[in-house]
């Protein structure tokens, strides 16, 4: 099946796993079109449908392993 | 077929929703519990302020309750646990009867649905991430394994047991095709006769206050659904109805079923800030969002109330807009429902508040101190 053909099938959102998260803005670097953050620092995501490769990517790094991706 | 499948099926045709206030489908639930081999928890703290129904449920119908719970356990090994908060009579009620007792902390959120899982499995009483539904398990945040666990309100375990005793078209004789069945709601408040009603959606509002002995007249506003809930105006509370579609036409809900009617003598807005001050205490500070953020809602609300100005209500609001979907838990969210809808109701009164003339008897004392 080809990759796109994938994606609107699962269609898998990017979220934050708030107990984790300790506002490292990492994420926000990283996905300036998704994440912005809030005055303590802590995300917002404002566009949770996202390329997953690019999603990962911010997953790997995030020093908090706070993100991750859900269906909904 | 299996006794649990053909419960799920007659829970699916009486369209039996989750009482604790998110209104879940429970059969839905129960076919996933029974997938994960979860166990169950009957959530009895009453946790919302206001909230009394379902201590009334353990004290008034305690055998049904065990028997809808044993019903929704079958084939499991491990005892059902009933979640009551500590010191409560509701917790002596269901010691005193032999059962195994989950007793939460008396705080706001302890008995929250991942709360008290996490209680449950030796963890402190604190909402964790639910990176998928707890009835399936997963992991919390530092990895560990969340056993799967079905926590079902105490009033929905109740009708579990009714629809299994008298079917599913005897419960959807109660309601509406969307709600249907009987349900309970407790009235606090400002009302003569405090209490628990036994009633179904689609009744008017007002037939529930005066059921409880009436309002009080002069009261500034009735509160649906406590800190996560919204408030009503007097003509609202007087014309909409106890259901999803009416309550929604305001931004309220049936939530876990409370009315509240507030205090005629004391000035809406500073019970507001009181309670804004209670929610920001009882975040459990796992979540920044909800940590820093209630405390600064609450803080703002105090400010436009004194200083009552469109920027300073903006300010609120542009607070409250960054409260959903950023908890553990839905308490943030709740609290910015709550704040919002204080806004819309109370709004006109703030502007007298501007003007310098609240009017209450709490804050009389106040403005001719500011008058003289």
């Amino acid at each position: 099946m080809p990759p796109s053909a994938d994606r609107s099938v699962a269609s898998p959102v990017l979220r934050v796993d708030r107990v984790a998260c300790t506002a490292h803005g990492v994420c926000a670097s990283l996905l300036p079109g998704s994440i912005r953050l809030d005055e303590w620092g802590y995300p917002i995501v404002v566009a949770p449908r996202i390329d997953e490769e690019v999603a990962r990517t911010a997953i790997r790094l995030c020093p908090a392993r706070a993100l991750y991706l859900a269906q909904r | 077929m299996t006794r649990t499948d053909t419960l799920a099926d007659v829970l699916d045709a009486a369209g039996l929703a989750g009482r604790g206030g998110a209104a879940f489908s429970t059969a839905t639930k129960v076919r996933a519990a029974r997938a994960s081999h979860a166990e169950l928890i009957v959530n009895a703290c009453d946790g919302e302020i206001g909230a009394a129904k379902d201590g009334w449920v353990v004290e008034h119908h305690l055998s049904e309750l065990v028997h809808g719970a044993t019903l929704l356990a079958a084939g499991r090994r491990r005892g059902v646990l009933f979640a009551a908060h500590r010191g409560s009579r509701t917790a002596q009620l269901l010691s005193a009867a032999g059962l195994d007792v989950l007793e939460a902390p008396p705080r706001y959120v302890s008995s929250e649905e991942s709360a008290l899982v996490s209680l449950a499995g030796g963890g402190l009483a604190r909402p964790m991430t639910k990176r998928v539904p707890v009835v399936t398990g997963g992991r919390d945040s530092r990895g560990a394994r969340i056993r799967p666990t079905l926590v079902l309100n105490a009033e929905t375990v109740w009708r579990v047991a009714q629809i299994a005793e008298r079917g599913a078209a005897w419960f959807r004789s109660y309601g509406t095709p969307t709600e249907p069945g009987p349900r309970l709601v407790s009235v606090s408040g400002y009302v003569a006769t405090p209490g628990v009603l036994e009633t179904q959606a689609g009744v008017p509002i007002r037939s529930l206050l005066d059921a409880a002995g009436g309002r009080h007249p002069g009261a500034p506003a009735v509160l649906v659904g406590g800190l996560g809930g919204a408030f009503l105006s007097p003509d609202e509370a007087g014309r909409l109805q106890w259901s999803r579609e009416s309550l929604a036409t305001v931004g309220a809900a049936v939530g876990p079923g409370v009315l509240t009617v507030l205090d005629p003598w004391t000035c809406p807005l500073d019970v507001v800030g009181q309670l804004l001050r209670y929610a920001a205490g009882e975040s459990a500070g796992q979540c920044g969002p909800c940590m820093f953020g209630l405390p600064a809602v609450a803080r703002e609300w105090d400010d436009v109330v004194l200083r009552p100005s469109r920027a300073g209500e903006d300010r609120v609001r542009r607070r409250v807009e960054l409260l959903p979907d950023r908890g553990a838990c839905r308490f943030p969210d709740g609290v910015g429902r709550f704040t919002a809808s204080a806004l819309r109701v109370f709004g006109a009164h703030l502007s007298l508040h501007a003007g310098g003339a609240c009017g209450y008897p709490s804050r009389r004392s106040e403005s001719r101190a500011a008058v003289g």
